[in-house]
């Protein structure tokens, strides 16, 4: 077992702000006259509320998972969080058995874990079929749909993007949505945004259009594609690969994982959750993302500065990153991992480019020291920089980190800037930004 | 790259005004002429030259910062690091300057990553906590300082001399005035003597610094602020005078209180009463409760008010003799409708007698007894479990709470306190 979370473990799973306050208002003893553990793995608490009787609390550690019976709809509420923040004090306990309203939830937990996952076959094969063929069908309309609807636009020219406002993406938007191609969806929708950000607007409006295009003829020549090229230009138009296919199929890939940064990112009531990850022995980046709806949590199994022994499967794609945690055998503390030049974060993203001209993403480690001028941005031993991203702001904790001194930063490279998320301080400790 | 340039020009004005431009990458043959659409050849160029200018960009330079001076000072515990930022983060927010002091008293520095907020904090709070996060914050904190103009105030001098006293602004006084009355407690009280007849506008200030390490040679100058015309500073030296044990005020108000609050023998065991003066008589304004002249009280709150400003006033030590009592025995006795009054009265006594005592009891009492109620009540419990000994804190230090009493925030305050305190006592031995 890993033992206690810290308390910001914990703290990050509180699905918003109020039920945070609420938690540490009630992680007090003198809120609960009962509360337990079983070795660290599971927690279980009986909580005085307004209600007559006491709410019984039970999480389970290794999902986690939690079951509460009081009325709210948020997972975790705020009797478990509460309890989770006892038990991350050391004040949680004592370790024993747990009571029987505890113990049969437990129970029922642990047998469902270790029953056989059976991969469900699809109830009708021909009919799957079917409706495989027809979305097929459907994305390929949309995407010449697209591609007149972008012609359009510089044919009339670019100019009056200023004036419109967020319905001229949206409905195109959702037509892709309709047409079943969620990725340029996605994109469209984002791009309502691009004609009020600031000089330069104008390049990037081109830019996201010329990768659109681009996106659609790829989409409609995809037959005639490379595999991985092909898998790429799929997930981009928003074909989902179920992780149990990723699972069966990835080869798995065993490292020590640096947990390098993570990057939370809200958007149509969908939480995303961006975890970096690097493995030192076999040199390679993975990217693992957790979504929750509003009002329950996101995976918080990874934490920053940490590094986990794990298989982890990669989807398919012309430059692997996005990947699953397959098997986790061991997490542990780490050293700061090391850093690279700016030169060769612009190589290396050089080359991922040559493989999908779509990345607009792409992982950053580098040694490097913080300054203001021209431009808030980060340069390294050889006196080269590169801007940060400026919706990152001051980034005032870092510039404190640094002292003027240099230090190892990870962050996403975008071709914007690069947006810092972790920088190590002088004792090596990961401090996320 | 004049190509691009050129592209999104010609995709501003739109194909139907404009000459789709050539565009050239070096190392790859020129593209041939689209016969097609020239909006589509546009992007097409477009997206060949995105993907170009992403994969061929050049770092810039920038313009390095000076270095900051290194600071000798061990950093704070992970713990108590975490302790800061949930400060910060909103959690007991007036506890920071407890904080700050202790981690300067060990000789401690702040993470360097939670400077910008404390510096934050503090450009919005009062100057005592902006030279703490000065004197916490340390050579880091004046390096950023240096490069935030928000922030300059952690790099202002003091000035310590006379000039501060003669010509500085009322901060500045003060603070020259506390370094004085720290040094030579002696020359500070001649200063204020000295200084008291053409400062009408600084006699609050003069009785705050005097408020630190009262001692029994303050009790003159005291006495003569009782005969101020401003009721703040009457209220202040009466304030004072009563928290200096055996001052003579404190024995005027022994004497009058324990004609408004006695003990009762009754059929169901003690309880106390309170009987209020009727009227504001003289006395009371000679020793700096409330306005010149008598005024007959005619509200039971005036009566309230009036009760609170005479418990606040009166030394302890009055009940624990009178009565034969313990603080808490004391504190556990029932008063009806008066209890609010008398915990927020004897609250503020031993806040300003520093008895920790008392503040223990009271704190139990809170606990054990019917909750607190009223906001007057909380805010006592508040101000004292931020100035108990927050040994309290500890477990098992305070008396078990009522089952059904919900949770009351002076013990959630101590409770935060001595974990706070214990995580920055503990960094000083290893």
């Amino acid at each position: 077992m890993e033992g206690r979370w810290d308390r910001t473990r914990v703290l990050a799973l509180a699905p918003d702000a109020s039920s945070l306050r609420a938690a540490q208002v009630l992680a007090s003893g003198r809120s609960w006259p009962l509360t337990g553990t079983a070795d660290d793995s599971a927690l279980w608490g009986e909580c005085l509320g307004s209600a007559a009787t006491p709410y019984r609390t039970v999480v389970d550690l290794s999902g986690p998972a939690y079951r509460c019976s009081c009325p709210s709809r948020k997972f975790p509420c705020k009797h478990a969080l509460a309890l989770m923040l006892l038990w991350s004090d050391g004040t949680a306990g004592p370790n024993g058995g747990p009571p029987d309203w505890a113990a049969s939830w437990l129970a029922s937990r642990s047998a469902k874990a270790s029953e056989p996952k059976e991969p469900k076959a699809p109830a009708d094969p021909a009919a799957a079929l079917r409706r495989a063929e027809q979305r097929e069908a459907r994305v390929a309309s949309g995407l010449t749909e697209l591609d007149r609807w972008l012609c359009d636009q510089v044919r009339q020219g670019l100019a009056a993007s200023q004036r419109y406002g967020y319905r001229h993406w949206d409905d195109i938007a959702a037509r892709m949505i309709d047409a079943q191609a969620s990725g340029p969806a996605e994109r469209l929708r984002a791009l309502a945004a691009v004609p009020h950000s600031g000089p330069g607007w104008d390049s990037r409006l081109l830019e996201e259009y010329a990768l659109l295009r681009l996106l659609a003829a790829a989409g409609r020549a995809q037959a005639g594609l490379p595999p991985p090229l092909r898998d790429t230009v799929r997930s981009r138009l928003g074909f989902t690969v179920r992780q149990a296919d990723v699972l069966a199929s990835a080869t798995p890939v065993r490292d020590h994982w640096h947990v390098l940064a993570r990057r939370d990112l809200d958007q149509d009531r969908i939480r995303t959750r961006r975890t970096w990850l690097r493995g030192p022995r076999t040199a390679r980046t993975a990217l693992v993302l957790s979504f929750a709806a509003t009002g329950q949590s996101l995976d918080d199994s990874l934490t920053v500065g940490t590094q986990t022994d794990a298989d982890l499967a990669f989807y398919p794609a012309a430059v692997p990153l996005r990947a699953l945690v397959a098997t986790r055998y061991d997490t542990g503390p780490c050293a700061p991992p090391p850093g690279t030049t700016i030169g060769g974060l612009l190589a290396g993203y050089a080359a991922a480019l040559a493989e999908d001209p779509w990345l607009d993403t792409w992982p950053a480690v580098l040694e490097v020291t913080p300054a203001r001028a021209p431009v808030p941005c980060l340069f390294d031993a050889a006196g080269e920089a590169l801007p940060l991203h400026p919706g990152a702001g001051d980034c005032w904790p870092l510039l404190a980190l640094s002292g003027g001194h240099p230090l190892t930063v990870a962050g996403e490279w975008s071709p914007r800037g690069l947006w810092p998320l972790t920088a190590w301080d002088q004792d090596g400790t990961a401090v996320p930004l | 790259m004049n190509s691009w340039h050129d592209l999104v020009t010609a995709s501003l004005i739109g194909t139907e005004r404009s000459v789709v431009p050539a565009v050239a990458i070096p190392g790859l043959p020129p593209a041939e002429d689209d016969p097609g659409d020239p909006a589509a050849a546009l992007l097409d160029r477009a997206a060949l030259l995105t993907a170009a200018r992403r994969a061929g960009r050049r770092p810039d330079r920038a313009e390095p910062l000076p270095v900051c001076e290194p600071d000798p000072r061990p950093v704070v515990s992970r713990a108590a690091g975490l302790r800061l930022a949930r400060i910060l983060g909103g959690e007991h927010p007036d506890l920071l300057s407890e904080w700050l002091a202790a981690a300067v008293r060990r000789g401690l520095r702040p993470p360097a990553q939670s400077l910008p907020a404390l510096l934050d904090r503090a450009r919005r709070a009062d100057p005592g906590l902006r030279s703490l996060v000065a004197a916490a914050g340390g050579p880091r904190a004046r390096w950023l300082a240096r490069l935030n103009p928000d922030w300059t105030f952690v790099g202002t001098p003091v000035l310590a001399d006379e000039d501060a006293w003669r010509f500085g602004d009322p901060e500045q006084r003060r603070s020259y005035l506390a370094g004085l009355r720290a040094r030579d407690p002696r020359a500070a009280r001649k200063l204020i003597a000295a200084s008291w007849r053409g400062a009408s506008g600084d006699r609050v200030m003069f009785l705050s610094v005097l408020a630190d390490n009262l001692t029994p040679a303050d009790e003159r100058l005291l006495e003569n602020a009782l005969a101020d015309p401003a009721d703040t500073v009457r209220s202040w030296a009466g304030y004072l005078l009563a928290s200096l044990p055996g001052s003579a005020l404190a024995q005027r108000m022994a004497t009058r209180a324990r004609g408004f609050l006695y003990l009762h023998q009754g059929v169901h065991g003690m309880r106390l009463i309170v009987s209020p003066p009727a009227r504001r008589d003289a006395w009371m304004w000679q020793d700096g409760i409330g306005s010149r002249g008598a005024v007959a009280l005619t509200t039971q709150a005036d009566r309230a008010r009036l009760m609170l400003e005479i418990l606040a006033r009166t030394p302890l030590r009055t009940w624990t003799d009178e009565f034969g009592l313990t603080p808490a025995q004391i504190a556990a006795l029932p008063a009806g409708s008066w209890a609010p009054v008398l915990l927020a009265g004897w609250s503020r006594a031993a806040i300003a007698q520093r008895d920790q005592d008392w503040m223990g009891a009271l704190i139990g009492r809170a606990l054990t007894g019917p909750a607190p109620a009223t906001a007057a009540e909380i805010e006592a419990l508040r101000q004292l479990a931020r100035r108990a000994d927050p040994a309290l804190g500890a477990p098992d230090a305070l008396p078990e709470p009522r089952p059904d009493a919900p949770p009351v925030i002076a013990a959630a305050v101590l409770q935060f306190r001595y974990e706070m305190l214990k995580e920055l006592g503990d960094d000083n031995g290893s």
